[in-house]
């Protein structure tokens, strides 16, 4: 069925589509922004914190896995685990002290998925299937290296990156920094420029000149180094750590990106976009829970939500 | 030596090539003492394929015709907990209700897929964590005991000391999956579908039923991994098996599917499941501890990863071109 | 009765006018033609009348009654079978299993005896008898698929056939072959389209013709009662003098060598010399080498091997990147699949190739890149309103000049272009060939394959014919005819 057949029999002319999904996106995120302020206690500095840091670690994560869906990626698996792994990293080697210890953990995330964007890039191997093999590689090395135990800190310094500033916790302003560099990367950079035209159309791509596998793995770098931030500052939060700690991450992820409006298929979208999902989710999510929603009907209004908003987005995107 | 090389490995024969592959290692590592080759070992073998099989089968029917769906895992969550709760009097009923409610769901999700034209991660991505949410809700977050316990340890008693009833069901669906696309023309059809959509609505097929279809036979199955599941573990727990995606995927591909879709079969995927299983209950029946599992499995998949890769043969061509101008070149320079 | 009718059918894609207001009537054991140039409307006429599209106005008849047809399979189940222009055959499946994909007829037990011999014998009329039954589709030719795709065609149950442009990549003998087993149609009342460019062929097969130009009926007319210049005439609507513009004499000195070009499997040994400001055609059907030649100069075949110099510096194979430094610019034959970002912006597609140009350590000049997407899109006749609009709701034909728009380069250099007007409408293809002739005056090297004879003569300065892989002849403008360019592409050996 052609794409104007879709739209025909949804009842949507074609010209005003896309007017009218923006408006469906304003009048929807002012319906959020009311059920939010109107719950008692949402408004709160406790609240607002609490929230702020907990979308700072998943938030981290979405930033670089907006990055691989993107380049028409699609998504990653095993950021979840780079997230665990760099944690357990950064805490093992804090003998070095705290900068070195952040460049080991760093380094490792980017090379786990350098590894991964210079198969997905340059050979074009399945990303998902890529994916799930460093998942399970990340696992079982994990569980070699550590022995299954919690890895506790081996030295001092994680103070850097708890508590707050100025009444904004640290988290949240790594997480926002993140966000900006992100963004400017993508918007204002040639690599970025190149990311975006790699994800419409790779062979396009390709028959243009472009380096499309370089783009794809800078791609898979960011996202590596956006994971291994996120797991220095869930080690620094909860001051310990296993590999359980990221798990979760990618499901979250992937639905922040989708929910913010970064097609799926890649070419399409952009870092705030993901910080918009991010918070919508969150956002849901902390006044269910204020409102005194179990947490059971919490997933599951978060679920319908998430369906329905993708929905929503992929209708206006066509196919 | 190259044309038998090129017989095992041809896309048909791989799957089965890899689990004599394993079965091998392991009989090299198990060096004799007889620890691996036990009826012991194989009927935990069968134990895992019952659960693992059926998963990835639905998983490999999606990816069939070029879909993903991520949603396995809600399902089987959510049919184990529904069986669990309604087949206390009659353990039938309870089966038919889960294996409906996964059908159901993937009926639903794909007719989203098919009339709204989204792509399967999107949806099955929102059908994931709902199903996961309607199975919180469900259970009141808890886990669910299932209180039959005739019917607990009836599944799970061996038979012949092989196979249990749970692991025969499990091979009879794969059975009843293999003659299908064999020997009817809906084998044929969800290949076509997969291999090229566009070309078979063309020719006439209606690619929308195909989808819808193989995404209920999807929930079907890995409904039925979950009733399966619940009643033979005598509980359901709303984060059953949060973690089977990555297994399930895992013994797609190593059974020949492809996530390109349109080429792949049911047997196919059967050994890959087996072949995930042997390793799994063979290295733990050797004494070699479980996370050298997780690195053999990913070993194998990043290997498989690469070896499919679309571009694999083109770099390697254009690199060995590139090499013998170089050198002729340096040759023909030196003269 | 005719048995299948369309009226007053239009068809609109955005804001592009594909059919206007058609009507046409077609009676049993009649071979109806159905003829015009690239973009007239042809194959959109055929998916509304096999169900693919739904028209956006009129109304087709079968049996003298309105019908709704509403996906291909309602047109199957109406009588009506179709082999399309681009194949529909997935390459997973065996010969066998193509052949009886999407019959409604099929039983749920399909692994018959009796579908097997039917399907041999299906075969055997196209000429393909040797041919196993469980061979994977993705071991054959394009000409041997396409004559699986007529096979399956014949299996069908239909009274209505259509064909649309089913020998471009047969050779003569295949050729004869479809014409006789449409003979056979005919004789037992079955009522054909044959959708063609190929005069030749409408007066060999065909009873009558209609002729589409612009996405209107210019008219219909019995084959006997016409002749070649008259349904030129019809089909271009003015002479071809006008389309193609004007040739400019002085050709400069050789730019691009080409020495023992080798692309597997097809092309071996082939050897070219082509000079500055000159339109050099390789002409040949789909399957010939010619447009995996181009592709091969582009650098987008990972085993070609030969000797490339452009204006005397070596070029190397095998890379796009390399070739792009070298000044070769390519348009890819796969506008959707290959050309055009379509979700992207028209001005986000012109600069893609000059990133480099307008960014220090990296980061973007946007604004400069802006002005030089205006100044590309004002170059080849781009509105510059629609440079932020996403490329796909551009026309073929616009979206042919946004291609060209981002090959122009800084300084000029080879043109490589494959099927430069497929899909495109006529009006902007007569543009399209301003465009090449502007690039020749401007010292371009133009080297195009195409498989539009028409086009062929009309535009260039050296034709060189292409049948399977091999050089058969080459011509220089003047020296060739239509006759002789379409004997050696389909390998017609000439009679002593």
């Amino acid at each position: 069925m052609s794409d104007i057949a879709v739209r025909a029999r949804l009842g949507l002319a074609e010209v005003h589509g896309r007017r009218l999904v923006i408006a469906v996106r304003l009048v929807a995120g002012a319906a959020i922004a009311a059920f939010a302020l109107s719950t008692p206690g949402f408004a709160s500095p406790l609240s607002i914190n609490a929230l702020l840091t907990a979308i700072s670690f998943i938030g981290c994560v979405a930033v670089g896995m907006t990055f691989i869906t993107i380049t028409g990626n699609i998504m990653s698996l095993s950021l979840g685990a780079t997230v665990s792994a760099s944690a357990l990293i950064f805490l093992a080697s804090l003998s070095f002290g705290v900068p070195g210890a952040l460049a080991l953990a760093i380094l490792f995330g980017v090379s786990v998925s350098a590894a991964q964007g210079m198969v997905v890039g340059h050979l074009r191997a399945h990303p998902i299937l890529v994916s799930i093999a460093a998942l399970s590689l990340l696992m079982g090395g994990a569980a070699l290296a550590t022995g299954g135990q919690r890895i506790y800190p081996a030295g001092t310094g994680l103070h850097i990156f708890k508590g707050r500033v100025a009444g904004i916790p640290v988290e949240a302003l790594y997480f926002f920094a993140t966000v900006a560099l992100g963004q400017f990367i993508l918007s204002w950079t040639r690599i970025g420029r190149v990311m975006v035209m790699v994800g419409s159309n790779r062979r396009a791509a390709t028959a243009a000149g472009l380096r499309a596998a370089s783009a794809v793995t800078t791609a898979y770098v960011i996202a590596g180094a956006c994971s291994a931030l996120a797991g220095v500052l869930l080690a620094a939060r909860y001051g310990s750590g296993d590999m359980e700690l990221g798990a979760g991450y990618d499901y979250s992820a992937i639905a922040a990106v989708l929910v913010g409006g970064t097609s799926i298929q890649g070419g399409a979208g952009s870092v705030m976009r993901t910080l918009i999902g991010v918070l919508v989710i969150a956002i849901i999510e902390v006044v269910l829970l204020l409102r005194g929603f179990s947490q059971q009907l919490q997933y599951l209004i978060t679920g319908i939500i998430v369906l329905a908003v993708i929905m929503l987005h992929t209708i206006s995107y066509g196919r | 030596m190259k044309k038998a090389a090129a017989v095992l490995l041809a896309p048909t024969a791989r799957p089965f090539t890899i689990m004599a592959g394993a079965i091998l290692v392991l009989a090299l590592i198990d060096r004799g003492t007889g620890y691996l080759f036990s009826l012991g070992t194989v009927f935990s073998v069968m134990q895992l394929f019952a659960t693992l099989g059926l998963v990835a089968l639905g998983l490999g029917l999606s990816m069939l015709v070029r879909e993903f769906d991520l949603s396995v895992a809600g399902i089987v969550g959510l049919a184990g907990c529904i069986a669990v709760m309604t087949g206390v009097a009659n353990p039938w009923l309870g089966v038919l209700f889960g294996v409906a409610a996964g059908a159901a769901s993937g009926l639903l999700q794909g007719l989203i897929m098919t009339r709204l034209q989204l792509s399967s991660v999107g949806v099955t991505l929102g059908g994931l964590l709902t199903l996961q949410g309607i199975t919180y809700v469900l259970t009141g977050n808890k886990t669910v005991g299932y209180p039959n316990v005739a019917v607990a340890l009836e599944l799970n008693a061996p038979i012949a000391g092989l196979v249990s009833v749970r692991s025969a069901c499990a091979l009879a669906v794969f059975v009843f999956a293999a003659l299908t696309m064999r020997y009817t023309h809906i084998g044929r059809d969800v290949i076509a579908t997969g291999s090229d959509r566009r070309a078979s609505r063309i020719a006439g097929l209606n690619t929308d039923r195909i989808i819808v279809a193989v995404f209920a036979a999807s929930g079907a199955c890995a409904a039925l991994a979950g009733v399966l599941l619940g009643y033979g573990l005598g509980a359901a727990s709303p984060v059953a098996l949060a973690d089977v995606l990555a297994p399930a995927a895992a013994a797609a591909i190593i059974g020949g599917v492809s996530v390109a879709g349109g080429s792949g079969s049911p047997m196919g995927i059967a050994a890959g499941v087996l072949t995930l299983c042997i390793l799994r209950s063979g290295l733990s029946a050797i004494g070699v501890e479980p996370h050298v599992h997780d690195l053999v499995t990913g070993g194998i998949l990043a290997v498989i990863a690469v070896l499919d890769a679309p571009d694999l043969t083109r770099r390697i061509t254009a690199w060995r071109l590139d090499l013998t101008e170089r050198w002729a070149r340096a040759v023909a320079g030196s003269r | 009765m005719p048995v299948l009718a369309v009226e007053r059918i239009t068809k609109r894609f955005g804001t592009n006018e594909v059919l206007k207001d058609v009507s046409l009537a077609l009676e049993r054991a009649e071979v109806r033609a159905i003829c015009g140039e690239n973009g007239a409307g042809k194959s959109t006429l055929v998916k509304i009348i096999t169900g693919v599209h739904r028209p956006d106005a009129g109304v087709v008849l079968i049996d003298g009654k309105p019908t709704e047809i509403a996906d291909p399979q309602h047109a199957q189940a109406h009588g009506i079978a179709v082999v399309a222009q681009e194949l529909s055959l997935p390459p997973a499946l065996s010969v066998l299993d193509n052949i009886w994909l999407g019959n409604r007829a099929v039983p749920l037990f399909h692994r018959r005896r009796e579908l097997r011999e039917r399907a041999r014998g299906a075969l055997e009329r196209v000429g393909l008898g040797d041919l196993s039954l469980d061979t994977p589709v993705l071991q054959l030719s394009i000409g041997g698929r396409q004559l699986v795709e007529l096979a399956r065609m014949l299996t069908r149950d239909a009274r209505v056939f259509i064909l649309d442009e089913p020998t471009a990549t047969l050779s003569d003998i295949e050729i004869e072959r479809i014409f006789a087993a449409l003979r056979a149609l005919k004789a037992e009342g079955k009522a054909i389209i044959y959708i063609t460019h190929r005069l030749g062929e409408v007066f060999e097969a065909c009873d009558t013709v209609s002729v589409l130009r612009n996405g209107e009926l210019v008219g219909t007319r019995r084959t006997a009662e016409i002749d070649r210049a008259e349904l030129m005439r019809m089909m271009l609507g003015r002479s071809m003098a006008e389309m193609y513009p004007d040739r400019d004499s002085k050709a400069g000195t050789p730019m691009l060598v080409v020495k023992n070009l080798w692309v597997p499997p097809l092309v071996a040994n082939f050897n070219l010399s082509a000079p500055r400001g000159a339109v050099i055609c390789l002409a040949g059907q789909v399957g010939s080498g010619a447009i995996e030649i181009v592709r091969a100069l582009t650098g987008l075949a990972c085993d070609a091997t030969g000797e490339v110099s452009i204006a005397g510096k070596p070029l190397r194979l095998r890379s796009v990147a390399k070739a792009q430094a070298c000044k070769l610019r390519f348009i890819s034959e796969d506008r959707a699949g290959e050309g055009v970002f379509l979700r992207l912006s028209v001005g986000h597609n012109l600069v893609a190739t000059r990133l480099p140009d307008h960014a220090r350590f990296g980061i973007l000049a946007r604004r400069s890149l802006r002005v030089a997407a205006a100044r590309l899109a004002a170059a080849v006749g781009l509105d510059r309103a629609r440079l932020s609009s996403p490329a796909d709701e551009l026309s073929g034909g616009n979206q042919q000049k946004l291609a060209f728009g981002r090959a122009i380069g800084d300084a000029p250099g080879v043109l490589l272009m494959n099927e430069p007007t497929r899909g495109v409408d006529v009006g902007a293809r007569a543009d399209i060939y301003r465009l090449i002739r502007q690039f020749c005056a401007e010292g371009y090297c133009v080297v195009m394959a195409s498989s539009d004879l028409e086009e062929v003569l009309g535009i260039a300065d050296v034709v060189v014919t292409m049948y399977r892989g091999r050089r058969v002849a080459t011509y220089r403008s003047g020296e060739a005819d239509m006759q002789r360019v379409l004997s050696d592409i389909t390998h017609q050996v000439a009679a002593a």
